[in-house]
């Protein structure tokens, strides 16, 4: 072997050796950090009090509201957003498709920060009107942010899963004589399914781990309402919480050691998600047709 | 209910739904668009702010944002490249395919905040380097490096396996295969995943805010270690101060312009697939 | 070689070019109500010395300590005491305090109520809509609204500040609070989106929106939160800003503490609507 063919071995052993090694690196930081939390407040982290002076770390408030935001949002978007991709994949017509795709995935871009800059202009004034409240910064005003921030990319993905479902399905279908909706639900849905469901699996992650929309318009407090369905109150996710206190917390100190635990909660559910969604279902591989 | 009439239930759902999603997400590119566009002119663009953004420009932010993006460029192409090689052409086991996967496509599952709090225990604190914009470029490109990854390994892969067994009759070692054959072909890939992903990365705010980033007095940094300002994060100052106008049309205007770069860099991807595609055939 | 190859590599050599060249910098962080007068100090510290960086980030008193305190930043701004849990985390640090002027904590209100005639309040009601016994305006004469309770985030300096009169602890817990936000801004931005809330301020964020409330002492008298008032002490929660650093500072940072203590500094205070304090 050439000494330069090792050296190139070696460079490609060595990049592949970083990329799959830093996301153990940052899951051990964070393990390594959470730890003095779970020595010393044990299962108290999972009651409803934070409160650092009196050293009280019960990150269930959050837990909570990021539980809650996800479940507004998703409701909102799986629904309308299955419904959309049906439309752009299997009834509009194909020159006009490219033009809605770039579309969306131009919309799919728009970074978070400025979704939160439209949620405090405008979305929390509207349901601060809508319901007659004191404030606009409610759970739900966090959950139809995400809904809507989280669209284009289901859509987009959606559209995809199904418009890869190959023709000759549907032409069979329609020769049996079944009606448009049925094509669809009987023959184009079930064979998708694996890709649908891995989608929205990405989505349910995506909307979890979201920080800037939600941190602004939420309202930060860390208290689950007295009736559990009460939307129209201010609230707290897992990320907004990370995103407003991590850098005043002293580092080594329990407070912090409780903040990265939090984050270690978050990041093993999303990562899980991910690669179940991954692995299993947004997966070529795993598609039931040829 | 008869089939027919459910049909066209089904069909009046779906237009109605996408007429919805139509409309919220043209409201807002027209909301971005018109309010964007009352702020941009040519001193917006090249002065720097003032009174805490509320006046001036977004010249540094400008010049933040793209050099946190251009290092985190630099850093990632390298590694992503080395390891959709290494993936494509070396790793043939198929459980170490499936773990390599997994793990480097598992960061995509990183919630963006997470990366920012990684750096801050790893690069802030335990290596001591300050808050630095060059430790925002390695956390973005950590951030990207899926996304690059399976890009070059895409086209790499994809490759016809005659390409590789002609040029080993040739007499050429796997090594030369790798660098005279596969590379050529394979780059423009790499780089539609690249802008892709800096499309992507230009726009994070969770990650550089606790690590990259300051509120004023930042020009052009005058070494590795120092923060930067940056669109995504003067946009976030700029919505704390909501109330006030002229601070609110200048967020617009950034985000406008912030919007822009990213439109950029997903234009800038999909040329080069067409550009260098054509390149490599010739 | 091929042209992307060239490109990277010239990329790299000019970013290695640029690595080497250096300058000075000072970096700041910290309180949201000091921030305004570092920032514009910064600004023309900077005309004199232009081969200098002053780099000034937000956060809260908080942060600032908590960040000088990891040696993260020269100076820290702050607008509360450092609290005793703060010493004894940064043990091998030694705080050295600068009083760069002095502030009114101000409890204020949307306009809308200001109005409706809900101009002064004593600690003692402050205090209940806090603990949230008090939660309707109309309970204190006001409209018949309920109240938007704005609290802070727990380290920040005009809480802890506004929470020692109100509550009698710096660190109490305030049931009653219905928002908890950061920094003034942010603060003044919700206070002025609702027509019900109040809050907490320093005294320069004051404007049309957002009204300080009088204070009623426990003699009977109300004090107004002007300028007049904080500078002759009568005002009840005034206090100092602070600049702070790790052991006595030296070079470019004690320069920069020097040009904020003299007058052309304490002018920046006074016009960022604080009172001086030489």
């Amino acid at each position: 072997m050439s000494a330069s063919a090792r050296i190139g071995k070696g460079y490609v052993v060595a990049s592949t050796f970083i990329s799959a090694a830093v996301i153990v690196v940052i899951t051990g930081f964070l393990v390594i950090n959470s730890w003095d939390a779970i020595r010393q407040s044990g299962l108290e982290l999972f009651t409803s009090e934070w409160n650092p002076p009196k050293q009280k770390f019960g990150i269930l408030a959050m837990v909570y509201g990021s539980v809650v935001v996800t479940v507004i949002s998703l409701a909102l978007a799986l629904p309308l957003g299955l419904a959309t991709a049906i439309f752009t994949s299997e009834m509009l017509p194909a020159r006009f498709r490219l033009y809605v795709k770039s579309l969306l995935e131009l919309l799919a871009g728009i970074p978070s920060i400025i979704y939160g800059l439209i949620g405090i202009v405008f979305l929390s004034t509207w349901v601060e009107h809508a319901f007659d409240l004191q404030s606009g910064r409610t759970v739900l005003t966090g959950g139809l942010l995400l809904a809507v921030m989280v669209l284009p990319t289901i859509i987009t993905l959606w559209d995809d899963a199904l418009h890869n479902v190959p023709r000759k399905y549907r032409e069979t279908a329609r020769g049996l004589g079944l009606y448009n909706f049925e094509v669809i639900r009987d023959a184009v849905l079930p064979l998708a399914r694996t890709d649908v469901i891995g989608a929205a699996l990405l989505g349910l992650g995506r909307v979890l781990g979201e920080t800037m929309a939600v941190m602004l318009v939420i309202g930060s407090i860390d208290k689950i309402p007295g009736s559990v369905f009460n939307v129209l109150v201010p609230g707290q996710t897992m990320t907004s919480k990370l995103g407003r206190e991590i850098a005043e917390t002293a580092v080594g100190s329990l407070h912090f050691s409780a903040m990265i635990f939090m984050g270690l909660i978050l990041l093993l559910f999303v990562l899980s998600l991910t690669i179940v969604a991954l692995t299993y279902f947004y997966n070529p591989e795993q598609r039931l047709y040829e | 209910m008869n089939r027919s009439l459910l049909n066209k239930l089904f069909v009046f759902t779906t237009v109605t739904a996408a007429g919805i999603c139509c409309a919220v997400l043209l409201f807002m590119m027209a909301v971005i668009t018109a309010k964007g566009l009352r702020a941009l002119d040519f001193e917006f663009l090249f002065t720097a702010s003032r009174d805490f953004g509320a006046a001036g420009g977004i010249f540094y932010q400008i010049v933040g944002s793209l050099l946190l993006v251009v290092f985190a460029a630099l850093i990632c192409f390298p590694l992503a490249l080395g390891t959709a090689i290494f993936k494509s052409e070396y790793l043939k086991n198929g459980h170490m395919q499936r773990l390599c996967a997994v793990l480097v496509y598992g960061l995509n599952g990183v919630p963006s905040v997470i990366f920012g709090v990684f750096g801050l225990i790893f690069f802030v604190n335990v290596l001591g380097t300050r808050i630095s914009w060059f430790v925002g470029s390695i956390i973005l490109a950590i951030m990207i490096l899926p996304t690059v990854v399976l890009a070059a390994f895409h086209s790499i892969n994809s490759i016809p396996q005659s390409y590789r067994e002609s040029a080993s009759a040739l007499g050429l070692g796997k090594w030369q295969v790798i660098v005279k054959v596969l590379l050529p072909q394979g780059i423009a890939g790499s780089i539609t995943g690249l802008f892709l992903g800096l499309a992507r990365a230009v726009g994070e705010t969770a990650p550089i805010m606790f690590i990259a980033t300051a509120f004023s007095g930042v020009g052009i940094p005058g070494s590795f270690f120092e923060p930067v300002t940056a669109l995504p994060t003067h946009i976030l100052a700029l919505t704390h101060q909501a109330i006030n106008q002229q601070a609110l049309q200048n967020a617009w205007g950034a985000s406008l312009v912030l919007i822009s770069l990213v439109t950029i860099f997903s234009t800038l991807g999909l040329w080069s697939r067409m550009k260098l595609k054509t390149m490599s055939l010739r | 070689m091929p042209l992307w190859i060239r490109v990277f590599s010239a990329l790299l050599f000019v970013s290695l070019q640029f690595g080497c060249s250096r300058t000075d910098s000072i970096q700041i962080a910290g309180s949201t109500t000091v921030l305004p007068v570092v920032s514009r100090a910064a600004e023309q510290f900077r005309m004199k010395h232009p081969n200098l960086n002053v780099i000034v980030n937000a956060g809260g008193s908080g942060v600032g300590i908590n960040q000088l305190g990891e040696g993260k930043v020269d100076i820290g701004m702050a607008s509360r005491d450092i609290t005793d849990v703060e010493i004894q985390k940064h043990p091998g640090v030694e705080f050295v305090t600068y009083t760069i002027g002095r502030d009114a904590v101000v409890a204020v209100v949307s306009s809308e109520v200001f109005d409706a005639g809900v101009q002064a309040l004593s600690f003692q009601q402050i205090g209940q809509i806090y603990q949230g016994k008090i939660t309707n305006w109309r309970e204190l004469g006001g409209p018949v609204k309920d109240i938007l309770v704005v609290d802070k985030e727990r380290s920040r300096g005009t809480r802890h500040v506004f929470m020692k009169l109100v509550l009698g602890n710096k660190e109490a817990d305030a049931p009653g609070a219905d928002l908890v936000l950061g920094s003034n801004n942010e603060e003044q931005t919700a206070i002025s989106q609702s027509d019900a809330a109040i809050g907490m301020l320093s005294h320069a964020w004051l404007n049309a929106e957002v009204k300080g409330l009088a204070i009623v002492l426990d003699d009977g008298a109300v004090v107004e939160p002007t300028l007049t008032s904080i500078v002759d002490g009568t005002f009840p929660i005034s206090r100092d800003l602070f600049l702070l650093t790790n052991s006595e500072p030296s070079g470019m940072t004690r320069s920069f503490l020097d040009f904020i203590m003299s007058p052309e500094g304490q002018k920046i205070v006074e016009e960022s609507g604080y009172v001086r304090i030489r």
